[in-house]
């Protein structure tokens, strides 16, 4: 039932991707239509707007929480690619290694920034 | 063209030679069609009077025993189940179906395909095989739970999903979309109890979870058999499983005896009653 | 005699892109492999920036920011928000499709075959024309904002 298990934790972080990064991407992006609603986005990529989402735990949170989902779906999905192409049972297990140690490097990566930010 | 004229047509058809060994090659025929005429009348035209080294399955020639599936075209049909009116086109390409072996000529290599499919155990399992060995009655089944596999019963094993499926063009340990249509026929079949044993066999990392709904399987398939709904329906079982939701049913059972005896109907009286 | 070995005939990765005249969700499905794979690849840059180049205070920050307002930059992130768009809309589909749920009942095959796919086609134009408005909404934004 491993795969199962895999293939369903890929559809739950899908649907909860959708909704975390269609925040960030209009929070991020769509700031000149928030303006026809009223609602006031000053320039998100602005230091000042970034060191005060950061001190923030909720953005934080959010951020880090993004991350996890991200890095999950998105390296499930490509081993399964790279599956689809690698034929021997070996080699299927070697690049599921690798995919795993990359997945770990960039979560450590990715939250180490905020985490800092949040701390300082 | 009519029933009376007929058209020439271009045959290219793709030859191999394994004794020969080398690359495959295109050979073209000239083959007079009228209205009517299927790839496989033009295939044995081309048998019969230009060239017979040509080599190519066929069987039924009704679309029932899916020995003729090739590439014509571009798009993988049944030889005998396409007219060559409704090709629209002078010239036809003809080709063995892709994705399977080439053992010469037209000829595509189905074992792998047959492997596959045992592998899965398509036959009805049940605990109590002292019936199924001898049997006493017949298994209670209502319409309504015949209807719910019933579509995927008509299977005639012909390997044209195969050829449509992108992860079976590259993913050469895929379980066919045949092989896991199959799979969900017999475990959606009420007789049947070996879901068990069946599902931990396609819920392996070339398995199941490997498709991803493009759909061409069931858009090529011959018989209308829906293989994507299949498959997709088997990941619904596979999921319910896996959390613990889903009723776990009863397999049918035997049919009862009669119970009441009806009252002898007298035998009729077959002489002839007057002159 | 000999014993003959049969001669291989995959399509390879290539199959994935083109095996015959397929209809739609074929090639919504390689559309969904090709966002997916550009997602990923834009995420590993973005994470570098924004952990690498954050992190080294404001000079440097702002310097980042300012060297990523090049209109090409900007195009670059467009299509990443399409492509975003693209994915989640046609992963929602695939969810409900996926697990059999929009997908409909097995029916007995009358000639012409209707497969459940093409039973859902328009729901699936639908998605397509979601896909579409929001992705005009959003190239309006980025206009207003300034390329």
């Amino acid at each position: 039932m491993r795969n199962t298990y895999l293939r369903l934790l890929q559809l739950v972080t899908g649907a909860l991707i959708a909704v975390l990064l269609g925040i960030h991407i209009v929070i991020m992006h769509v700031d000149a239509i928030l303006g026809f609603f009223g609602v006031d986005a000053a320039k998100p990529t602005s230091w000042g707007a970034m060191i005060e989402r950061a001190s923030q735990g909720i953005w934080a949170g959010l951020y880090i929480a993004l991350l996890v989902f991200v890095l999950y779906h998105a390296f499930n999905g490509l081993r399964n690619i790279i599956l689809e192409l690698t034929p021997s049972v070996k080699t299927g297990r070697i690049v599921t290694w690798v995919i795993i140690a990359f997945g770990i490097i960039a979560f450590i990566g990715g939250t180490y920034v905020p985490v800092a930010l949040l701390v300082s | 063209m009519t029933e009376d004229s007929t058209k020439r047509i271009t045959f290219k058809v793709q030859r191999y030679d394994p004794e020969r060994g080398s690359a495959p090659y295109f050979q073209e025929f000239i083959v007079p069609a009228s209205r009517g005429m299927t790839v496989l009348d033009g295939l044995l035209y081309i048998k019969e009077n230009l060239d017979s080294s040509l080599a190519f399955r066929t069987s039924c020639r009704m679309a029932i025993c899916g020995s003729c599936g090739m590439l014509i075209n571009g798009y993988p049909h049944l030889a005998c189940h396409t007219q060559i009116e409704e090709l629209h086109a002078a010239t036809l390409s003809i080709k063995p179906l892709p994705n399977l072996a080439i053992i010469k000529d037209l000829i595509a290599d189905l074992t792998p395909l047959f492997n596959n499919h045992k592998s899965i155990k398509p036959y009805i399992i049940r605990h109590d095989t002292e019936e199924l060995l001898n049997p006493t009655a017949e298994f209670v089944q209502m319409p309504q739970e015949l209807e719910t596999f019933q579509q995927f019963t008509y299977c005639v094993k012909c390997g044209i999903c195969v050829s449509a499926c992108p992860t079976s063009a590259s993913d050469k340990l895929f379980l066919s979309p045949l092989t896991l249509a199959q799979c969900y026929r017999y475990c959606a079949d009420s007789r049947d109890e070996g879901e068990q044993e069946r599902l931990p066999l396609v819920d392996i990392d070339h398995g199941v979870w490997h498709c991803h709904l493009a759909g061409a399987c069931s858009e090529a398939c011959p018989k209308g058999l829906d293989p994507a709904l299949a498959i997709q329906l088997l990941k619904r079982r596979l999921v319910s499983r896996a959390l613990g939701l889903g009723k776990k049913k009863r397999p049918s059972s035997v049919v009862s005896p009669p119970t009441e005896t009806k009252p002898k109907v007298p035998f009729p009286e077959f002489t002839v009653k007057g002159s | 005699m000999k014993q003959i070995r049969p001669r291989q005939n995959y399509l390879g990765a290539g199959g994935w892109v083109w095996a015959g005249k397929y209809k739609l969700e074929r090639y919504l499905y390689l559309l969904h492999r090709i966002t997916g794979l550009g997602i990923l690849l834009f995420l590993l840059i973005h994470l570098c920036i924004t952990t690498i180049f954050r992190i080294q205070g404001q000079d440097v920050w702002e310097a980042t920011i300012a060297l990523l307002r090049n209109p090409w930059f900007r195009f670059g992130e467009y299509l990443v928000v399409i492509a975003f768009i693209y994915h989640g809309l046609n992963g929602l589909r695939l969810i409900l499709q996926e697990l059999g749920f929009a997908l409909g009942r097995p029916t007995p095959p009358i000639y012409p075959y209707k497969d459940s796919l093409r039973k859902k086609r328009p729901w699936t134009i639908t998605m397509l024309a979601v896909i579409a408005i929001l992705a005009a909404v959003v190239l309006f934004d980025f206009i207003v904002g300034g390329w």
